[in-house]
C-alpha cells in the first residue's frame, strides 16, 4: 500500500455537530413545535485527532453515544465533517470518489446489505458486478473467505433462513469481496453467541495478517478488543480520553486488583480486607488497591482457611467504566 | 450501457427473489387481466352511448388504454418499487450501503428493486395498443412510430423524474409514504385523454402531476394527432425535469450526509 502520508487513516481536529430538534412532552408542546422549532447543537465528535498506520488493528471504545459510529461514518464518507480534516488512503472520504470506495469497506453489525429472499451467493454476484471484480479474482477471494469462514454450506441458502451468526459471516464476506485495504467494523460481533464471536474475531485477525489491511473496530465486547487490538482509542462525549496500548490503559486507569478467595467453611465476612462480593460458586471476590495486593494476600493466607486464591487484573470493562466515570 | 447492465443485474435478482414465492405469479397475472378487463368494459359502456369523445374514437381510446397500461407497467416494474425502497432506506438508515458502492448512487437507487410480474402489464399494454391500431384500420407511418417512441421515452423520463423528486423529499420529511399513493391515484386520470378535462385540471395533469406526458401525448403521437410543438415540449420538459431531479438528489444526499450542520 502506497500513500503519500505514511498513515492509512489520518484524522485531525475532526468535528461533527448535529443540530437536533427539541421539544417538551405533551400535546401543547407538540403543536408549539410545529410552528416554532427549537434546535440545539450537539457535538457528536468534538475535535479528535489520531493516525492509524497501514496494517494496524485499532479498537475504538466508548459507551453508546460516544461518537464512535459518527467517526466511522465520517471516515467512510457517509457523513460530512463539520470541521477538521480526515484522509483515508490519502483521499478525503466525504467526496466518495470511486477509487476510494473501491478500497474501503464498512460492516455494521446491526444492519445488513444482503438481499433477504435469495441466497447470499447471488448478492455476492451483485457486488462482483458493481465493484467490477474480475471473475478469477472473485473466485480466489471467495475461496479464501470460504477457508476462513466456512461459507460453503450457507451461501446457497436464502439469507432469511440463516442464523444470525451465519448471516453475519455472509455479511462480512460480502463486504470483503473487493479486497478492501481499510476495514471499518462497527460492532461486527453484536448479538452473536460466544463461539461465533470467537470465529469472527479470529477471521479478522487472519484477514489482517494475510492482506495487511488496516482495521478500525468498535465493539461493546471487550473480548473482541482484547483479542484483536494492541492499540485502543477510548472516546467519550466526542473526545478522546485515551489513545495507546491496551496494557497501558489498564496500568493507567486501574488502581485496583481483584483477589478471588475460596474458604474451607464457605462464606465468611471479608469486608475488612476491602470491597467484597460473594460469588455464585461460594467464593468471594475482593477488590483491593493495587499497591496493597501483596500484603492483603499474605494476610488472607495467614489468617483464614483458604482452599483457593487467585489474583486478577480488574476486567477491562470495569477499567473502561472507571475511565468514563472520571469524566 | 451502465443503466441497462445494472437493470439486468437487478432484474435477475428480482427473478430469483420472486421464484421463492411462486404462487405470486398466478395472482399477479390474474390481477393484471382483471384490471384490464374492467378498463375495457368501461370503454365499452362509454361507447355504447357515443361514438366519439372530444375527437377520440373507440380505437384511439383503446390505444390510449394500452399506453396507460404499459406506462403503469413500467412504473410498477422498476420505478415504484425502487423508489419505495429508497424511502424506506432513508428512514431506516440502510441507504448507507448504497452510498458506499463505487457506482452512481442515483442510478443504483432507481433500479435496485424490480417487480418482474409487472412485465405482464407492459406486454398486455403493448397488445392492447396493437389491437387499437388494427381496429382503426389506419397503418402507422414510420414517422409516427418514431415520434411515438420518442414520446414514450420522454414520458417515462418525466414520470421517473417526478417520482424521483417526490422520493427525494424523504431526506427532509421522513414520513412520506402517502405521497406515492396520491400519485397512483392521480395517475388513474391518465386512462382518459387529458383533453377531456376542464382547463385547470388539464394544466394540473400536464405540469403539476405530469400524467398527460405519460399517456395522452404518446397516444396522440401514434394516431398522428400530435403537434410538433407538443413533441418538442415533451422532450424539453423531460430534459428539464430530469435535470431538476438530478440536482435535487445531489442536494438531498448532501443533506443526508449532514453537510448542512
Amino acid at each position: 500500500m502506497t500513500t503519500a502520508t505514511s498513515a492509512a487513516i489520518h484524522v485531525e481536529q475532526l468535528k461533527k455537530t448535529y443540530s437536533i430538534h427539541e421539544r417538551e412532552s405533551g400535546l401543547a408542546a407538540a403543536f408549539r413545535s410545529l410552528l416554532f422549532r427549537k434546535t440545539r447543537n450537539i457535538d457528536a465528535v468534538a475535535g479528535i485527532s489520531f493516525d492509524v498506520h497501514p496494517g494496524e488493528i485499532v479498537g475504538f471504545l466508548g459507551p453508546n453515544g460516544a461518537g464512535k459510529t459518527t467517526t466511522l461514518k465520517m471516515l467512510s464518507g457517509l457523513l460530512h465533517p463539520t470541521s477538521g480534516a480526515c484522509r483515508v488512503l490519502d483521499c478525503p472520504p466525504h467526496r466518495r470518489e470511486k477509487r476510494f470506495l473501491r478500497r474501503i469497506t464498512l460492516v455494521m453489525g446491526q444492519r445488513n446489505q444482503l438481499v433477504w429472499d435469495i441466497p447470499a451467493m447471488d448478492s455476492f454476484e451483485l457486488n462482483r458486478a458493481i465493484y467490477r471484480i474480475p471473475l478469477p479474482l472473485f473466485k480466489s477471494t471467495l475461496k479464501e473467505l470460504d477457508d476462513l469462514l466456512e461459507l460453503n454450506a450457507i451461501v446457497r441458502k436464502p439469507v432469511r433462513n440463516l442464523s444470525l451468526g451465519e448471516r453475519m459471516k455472509c455479511e462480512i464476506a460480502a463486504a470483503l469481496l473487493h479486497r478492501p485495504d481499510v476495514l471499518f467494523l462497527d460492532e461486527p460481533t453484536i448479538g452473536l453467541d460466544v463461539t461465533m464471536q470467537r470465529r469472527i474475531r479470529s477471521f479478522i485477525r487472519d484477514y489482517n495478517t494475510r492482506t495487511g489491511a488496516t482495521v478500525l473496530l468498535t465493539s461493546h465486547y471487550m473480548a473482541d478488543v482484547e483479542a484483536l487490538c494492541r492499540r485502543v482509542i477510548v472516546i467519550h462525549h466526542g473526545r478522546i480520553l485515551f489513545d495507546g496500548d491496551l496494557s497501558d490503559l489498564v496500568q493507567r486507569f486501574s488502581s485496583t486488583k481483584t483477589i478471588v478467595v475460596k474458604l474451607e467453611n464457605g462464606g465468611a465476612d471479608l469486608s475488612r480486607f476491602g470491597h467484597s462480593v460473594a460469588l455464585e460458586d461460594g467464593g468471594v471476590a475482593l477488590r483491593v488497591p493495587r499497591s496493597e495486593t501483596a500484603r492483603i494476600t499474605e494476610q488472607l493466607l495467614a489468617t483464614l482457611p483458604v482452599t483457593d486464591l487467585t489474583v486478577e487484573d480488574t476486567p477491562i470493562e470495569e477499567v473502561i467504566e472507571q475511565v468514563f466515570a472520571l469524566e | 450501457m451502465k443503466l441497462l447492465r445494472l437493470l439486468w443485474l437487478y432484474f435477475r435478482l428480482g427473478i430469483l427473489s420472486e421464484m421463492e414465492y411462486r404462487i405470486n405469479f398466478i395472482i399477479q397475472l390474474g390481477q393484471s387481466l382483471l384490471s384490464l378487463g374492467a378498463a375495457g368494459a368501461n370503454l365499452a359502456i362509454v361507447f355504447s352511448h357515443t361514438s366519439s369523445l372530444n375527437g377520440w374514437d373507440p380505437p384511439a381510446l383503446t390505444v390510449l388504454l394500452g399506453i396507460f397500461f404499459m406506462m403503469g407497467g413500467v412504473i410498477g416494474f422498476v420505478i415504484e418499487p425502487s423508489l419505495q425502497r429508497l424511502m424506506e432506506d432513508i428512514r431506516e438508515g440502510t441507504l448507507d450501503f448504497v452510498l458506499m458502492k463505487p457506482e452512481d448512487s442515483q442510478l443504483l437507487v432507481s433500479v435496485r428493486q424490480v417487480r418482474i410480474w409487472k412485465l405482464f402489464d407492459i406486454g398486455l399494454g403493448g397488445a392492447v395498443i396493437v389491437t387499437g391500431l388494427l381496429w382503426s384500420g389506419e397503418g402507422v407511418s414510420a414517422v409516427n412510430f418514431s415520434v411515438f417512441a420518442l414520446t414514450i421515452l420522454a414520458g417515462t423520463v418525466i414520470v421517473y423524474s417526478f417520482w424521483m423528486l417526490l422520493a427525494t423529499l424523504t431526506f427532509w420529511f421522513v414520513k412520506l409514504e402517502n405521497i406515492l399513493v396520491i400519485f397512483q391515484f392521480v395517475y388513474q386520470a391518465g386512462r382518459w385523454p387529458v383533453t377531456l378535462y376542464p382547463a385547470w385540471l388539464r394544466i394540473a395533469l400536464t405540469v403539476i402531476v405530469p400524467v398527460a406526458f405519460a399517456t395522452t401525448v404518446p397516444a396522440q403521437a401514434i394516431t398522428g394527432g400530435l403537434e410538433t410543438e407538443m413533441l418538442a415540449g415533451a422532450i424539453l420538459f423531460a430534459v428539464f425535469l430530469f435535470g431538476v431531479a438530478r440536482m435535487f438528489w445531489k442536494i438531498g444526499v448532501k443533506r443526508y450526509s449532514g453537510a448542512s450542520s
